[in-house]
């Protein structure tokens, strides 16, 4: 939290025009649009916004319903992604789980679904997307500590949802992942998760 | 407003409260206090107590309503049945609630970034818990940080203030009292950057001058509510430990 500032919406960043996610520029300047931290060289970080889709991301999502064409699913947007059955020969039902990878992303949001899975039945959970590369860690560092200790394996999608098998410790996982969304704006979060987790194995 | 009394309301330059002519009351702010809504806030001020609830960006419901181009802001403002000692007996739509709703709308229309969530909506409920005057300033305050804690882009923050006339004597934050038998009452919320006036309203009768005064005014006590808002959000990642919730 030292040296780091918190930016309300409309405070300004810098003098110069940015053009990053989650800011606007007004004249020769560029404000925050979200809650968000500056750092000693002025980086900005949102700290809470929406999801925006991108290209290459991973998304998990949640089959709800099921179309003559193929499958609409819950990917955390306004509206529901569509899965083709011609793409995908996988019989899916409702409340499946699914993960894919971006593909093409138009204007308005809308995704293109590529390399489909079902994902076999375990736990979902909501987790702020602005906050999804500290789950991640550098180079995944962060979650496969997490499977690690939890024994089963965890899905993170970029739009928000993750998936926890279960085989993993779930209750473990919640937990942590409690954690991780209270402290996302923390600097030596990993160090204090992998101590955390140590704990909780030699408490058993 | 204008209701005949003998009640005075300024004695020697204190009000009923004990309050000087530009004081504002005790505010007291907490974000993220409801765990289902993407962004919420609890504002106590004074008597007032409201609780705000974000939702969205959402699909529109009903679909024909929704735009192409821009999300639209819907508001609900609501009395609770216990809220006050008269009037607002149930919490049903009524023309007094559906004008603030109106008012609170529209200042966050001219705030949040529309024009990035196409074909979407963005429910802000503001439902007050107990009245003392000042409810529609207090719902403004609590959706300003209710959106900012949700993480929808906006150009600007907004802090209400309401400021007015009682027994010849220009004050600032009015209370119940003040509002039923003082001679003005207006309703102010500025943008905390650009200083715009997103809300004006006036129920009474001041000159010219009194207004000047009085934006002024209002304008001042506004930045310190802003302050306000900002600890609030502020503590939400200062002290994850001590976060309240309902």
């Amino acid at each position: 939290m030292n040296n780091k500032r918190i930016v309300l919406p409309g405070e300004r960043i810098s003098d110069k025009k940015l053009f990053m996610p989650n800011t606007f520029v007004e004249g020769e300047e560029t404000f925050a649009a979200v809650i968000g931290m500056v750092d000693e060289e002025g980086k900005y970080i949102p700290l809470e916004s929406k999801y925006k889709p991108l290209q290459e991301d991973v998304l998990v999502g949640i089959v709800t319903d099921i179309r003559h064409a193929g499958y609409s699913v819950d990917i955390n947007l306004s509206s529901p992604g569509f899965i083709s059955s011609k793409d995908f020969r996988v019989q899916l039902e409702l409340g499946d789980i699914v993960s894919c990878k971006a593909g093409q992303v138009d204007e308005i949001g809308e995704v293109d679904f590529s390399e489909v899975k079902k994902l076999p039945p375990g736990k979902i959970i909501h987790f702020p997307p602005a906050k999804i590369p500290r789950l991640i860690g550098r180079k995944s560092s962060m979650i496969s500590l997490i499977r690690e200790h939890s024994g089963g394996d965890i899905v993170v999608g970029n739009n928000g949802y993750v998936w926890i098998s279960e085989a993993s410790n779930i209750p473990l996982v919640l937990k942590t992942i409690n954690i991780i969304i209270r402290k996302a704006h923390m600097s030596g979060l990993t160090d204090e998760i992998a101590q955390y987790l140590k704990n909780q194995k030699t408490g058993e | 407003m204008g209701q005949d009394s003998d009640i005075k309301l300024l004695v020697d330059g204190k009000r009923l409260d004990g309050r000087s002519q530009f004081d504002l009351r005790n505010i007291r702010i907490e974000a993220g206090i409801l765990h289902d809504a993407d962004g919420s806030a609890f504002v106590e001020w004074g008597k007032n107590k409201v609780i705000c609830g974000i939702y969205g960006p959402r699909e529109c419901i009903p679909r024909h309503e929704a735009s192409p181009y821009k999300a639209l802001v819907k508001c609900r403002y609501s009395m609770a049945p216990f809220s006050s000692l008269e009037e607002h007996s149930r919490s049903g739509p009524s023309r007094r609630s559906v004008e603030l709703s109106k008012v609170i709308r529209e200042v966050f229309e001219n705030l949040i970034i529309t024009e990035s969530f196409p074909r979407t909506q963005i429910n802000i409920f503001v439902d007050v818990l107990q009245s003392d005057g000042g409810t529609r300033t207090t719902c403004i305050t609590a959706a300003a940080v209710a959106l900012a804690n949700a993480g929808i882009p906006m150009r600007d923050m907004a802090s209400a203030v309401a400021v007015g006339k009682a027994d010849d004597i220009l004050i600032a934050d009015l209370a119940k009292e003040e509002d039923n038998f003082g001679q003005c009452d207006m309703p102010v919320a500025f943008s905390y950057r650009k200083k715009d006036i997103l809300l004006l309203q006036m129920d009474g009768l001041l000159t010219r001058e009194e207004i000047e005064t009085l934006l002024n005014e209002a304008e001042k006590a506004s930045d310190k509510v802003y302050a306000k808002q900002f600890d609030a959000l502020k503590k939400v990642y200062e002290s994850p430990e001590e976060n309240f919730k309902m």
